[in-house]
């Protein structure tokens, strides 16, 4: 009668034993796997952001100013470069009137 | 043997063999109990589950798993990057464990021509064990190091703050110390959030910026200037889209800047900005029961008041009306204004447009409004055309958007998420109505001070303001001058305002020697205007007689030589 609860405990204690040691030990290697997981993410982000200010210096204003005006030869708009399209419309309209009479 | 000696005790066999199945049964339940809870508990732990699943991923407990975070970005409204945090390698030697000194400075003067050979030499005979060659190194200089394998060579990997733009918004950006933290500007008052790997977004639009600043240096060099600031912004909701200082500097380079550059006129530097006051004093007229719409002022005499005579640039000898006074920038005739509706009406309005207070923006750098309060008419009528107030630039862009708001007060920001409309009502709908007409006449009447900002195709209105410079000593500079101009457009529902402040502009022969606000603030508007219209996707007016153009006609404005009485 002592023995058989006896055993049950002992035997318990050595799964949970086993058990923690397991878990501790799965736990550990994932904390490993995460804290490189991390370091790569730090290191990319990093990487990420090199690129970005990279981009930002391109795309700075003035340096798309300078080959806007050398490059592709644009100049400033102005307000009388901005039409309505309705105003488009109307003096198209205009120009064919005249031009069919 | 000590279990038979215990059952041989004077308890009956049965009774005891009873209790111990008992105490057995009972020990037994709860070392079961225990160990299932413990068991759970471990398993539990280990395990992911919903609950815990959004806490792991959240970046706060991250930093808490994790001793490094990068410090977070900052972006502009359109998401252009502004400052960001990259790893650079620093070149550090250990002297000790170098074999041949002389092979080693070769090798390390041929990847680094920089570093002199006399300093090598110096640098690598001392007793230390770590010393600094280089703070920073590029990746192919790295490279080229573990290719030629010298020994004693460690490169350390450290934080750094880098703005790509380099002087684009730098007074706004701020700067960080060699720890990476936030010492100025949006860096220091986001510090916490940036610290946590937040990134910030701030109204900031990369291209106004540029041409804000573009066209402000290109004037201040003009005029040969000392600088000026320069503010675009959101006439509905604050939202700052441009704000410049200068002389500005590279915001990469903040902790070798001296202070001059660092100061923000903008938001800082506080100026008596003269007659751009003179809109306010309009404003708070037309809501005083003590002045009539209709009232005239008598400007052809300097007046007298205590110890000062008040004069006006372009005396006219004939009375005025209340939009004569602001569009030929009538000193006299602001001043008998501000006399009519008395002190306590302009410190009420002074106040609640916020002239007299800090202003509530994400940057630390916020300089206070300075307000004669002596009580004196002579005071109250000297602020009244800008005069013994010295406000920022910002305070001003703050003013002119709440009059043609509606009215209703705009607070500026600098962030897009912050811009809640407040209802915090100033002026009334229809001082502000007058006001738009009476700004727009400044630039559009063939008398008014500002021609020179007309922009073709664009309704803008504001005022000139042309103040002597305060000198350091006390007293004003004859020669002197701070010019700004306070702008809005386009006139019939205003959008944006602009404000812009030009310090100690010299005569120049173009000008014919002028260096008022007319000749050096105007002209910057409407360039402004014109560049920036396009970007912001305000299209010209195409109708020649709206309804606005045509309300302005209602306006009586005579020149100078018209002077019929009224």
């Amino acid at each position: 009668m002592i023995r058989y609860p006896s055993f049950i405990i002992f035997f318990l204690i050595v799964f949970v034993a086993i058990s923690l040691y397991q878990v501790k030990h799965l736990i550990t290697q994932k904390e490993l796997e995460l804290s490189v997981i991390n370091k790569n993410i730090i290191r990319t982000e990093s990487d990420l952001n090199i690129l970005k200010a990279e981009l930002s210096y391109l795309k700075r204003p003035k340096r798309i100013e300078n080959l806007a005006k050398n490059q592709l030869k644009l100049r400033e708009i102005s307000a009388i470069d901005i039409w309505d399209l309705q105003h488009l419309v109307d003096v198209t309209k205009s120009i064919t009137e005249s031009n069919v009479k | 043997m000590k279990i038979n000696g215990f059952l041989h005790n004077d308890f009956s066999i049965k009774n005891n063999l009873k209790l111990r199945r008992i105490k057995l049964s009972i020990c037994s339940v709860l070392l079961i109990f225990s160990f299932t809870i413990i068991g759970y508990k471990t398993f539990s732990l280990a395990s992911i589950t919903k609950a815990n699943k959004n806490q792991i991923s959240s970046k706060k407990k991250q930093q808490s798993l994790f001793s490094k975070l990068n410090r977070g970005n900052i972006y502009g409204r359109n998401g252009e990057l502004l400052a960001t945090t990259i790893d650079v390698n620093s070149l550090n030697i250990n002297p000790q464990e170098i074999l041949n000194k002389n092979e080693t400075i070769k090798k390390l003067n041929k990847i680094f021509p920089e570093l002199k050979e006399e300093s090598l030499w110096r640098k690598l005979n001392t007793k230390k064990r770590h010393v600094n060659l280089l703070r920073e190194i590029s990746p192919k200089q790295h490279v080229l190091l573990l290719e030629e394998g010298i020994e004693g060579i460690k490169i350390e990997a450290k934080d750094k703050r880098i703005y790509p733009n380099n002087n684009l918004v730098s007074h706004i950006l701020g700067g960080t110390d060699i720890d990476g933290k936030g010492i100025a500007g949006i860096e220091k008052s986001f510090n916490e959030k940036l610290l946590n790997g937040e990134d910030i977004t701030i109204s900031i639009h990369n291209g106004i910026q540029y041409i804000t600043e573009k066209i402000m240096s290109e004037q201040i060099k003009k005029f040969d200037a000392e600088g000026g600031a320069g503010i675009v912004m959101n006439a509905k909701n604050g939202e700052i889209y441009a704000i410049t200082s200068l002389p500005d500097y590279n915001a990469n380079n903040y902790n070798n800047i001296n202070n001059q550059n660092l100061f923000n006129k903008a938001t800082k530097g506080i100026y008596e900005l003269g007659s751009t006051l003179k809109l306010i004093t309009a404003a708070v007229a037309f809501e005083s029961d003590h002045v009539k719409e209709n009232d005239v002022f008598d400007v052809s005499t300097p007046l007298k008041v205590s110890s000062r005579t008040i004069r006006d640039f372009h005396p006219l000898n004939y009375r005025l009306n209340i939009p004569e006074v602001i569009v030929h920038s009538s000193n006299i005739g602001s001043a008998k204004i501000a006399k009519k509706f008395g002190t306590s009406t302009q410190l009420k309005y002074l106040k609640s447009l916020g002239l007299m207070d800090k202003l509530d923006l994400e940057i630390p750098e916020l300089g206070k409004p300075q307000v004669l309060k002596d009580g004196k008419l002579l005071t109250t009528m000297t602020i009244s055309y800008g005069h013994g107030i010295a406000i920022t630039p910002l305070h001003l862009a703050s003013a002119t958007a709440t009059i043609v708001n509606d009215g209703v007060k705009i607070k500026p920001t600098l962030l897009i998420s912050n811009s809640k409309l407040s209802n915090n009502r100033i002026f009334s709908s229809e001082t502000s109505k007058k006001m738009k007409s009476i700004m727009r006449l400044v630039v559009s009447s063939k008398h008014g001070t500002a021609k020179k900002a007309q922009a073709t195709g664009y309704l803008v209105g504001g005022k000139t303001g042309t103040a002597e410079k305060v000198n350091q000593t006390g007293g004003y500079s004859k020669k002197q001058n701070i010019v700004a101009f306070t702008a809005a457009y386009p006139m019939n529902d205003p959008q944006f305002v602009i404000t812009i402040m030009i310090d100690n502009p010299k005569g120049q022969k173009f000008s014919f020697g002028y260096r008022t606000a007319g000749w050096v603030a105007a002209p910057v508007i409407k360039r402004l205007v014109t560049r920036i219209s396009p970007i912001l996707n305000i299209k010209p007016e195409t109708k020649v007689s709206s309804d606005f153009t045509k309300d302005l006609n209602n306006y009586k404005i005579r020149g100078k030589k018209k002077g019929a009485n009224l």
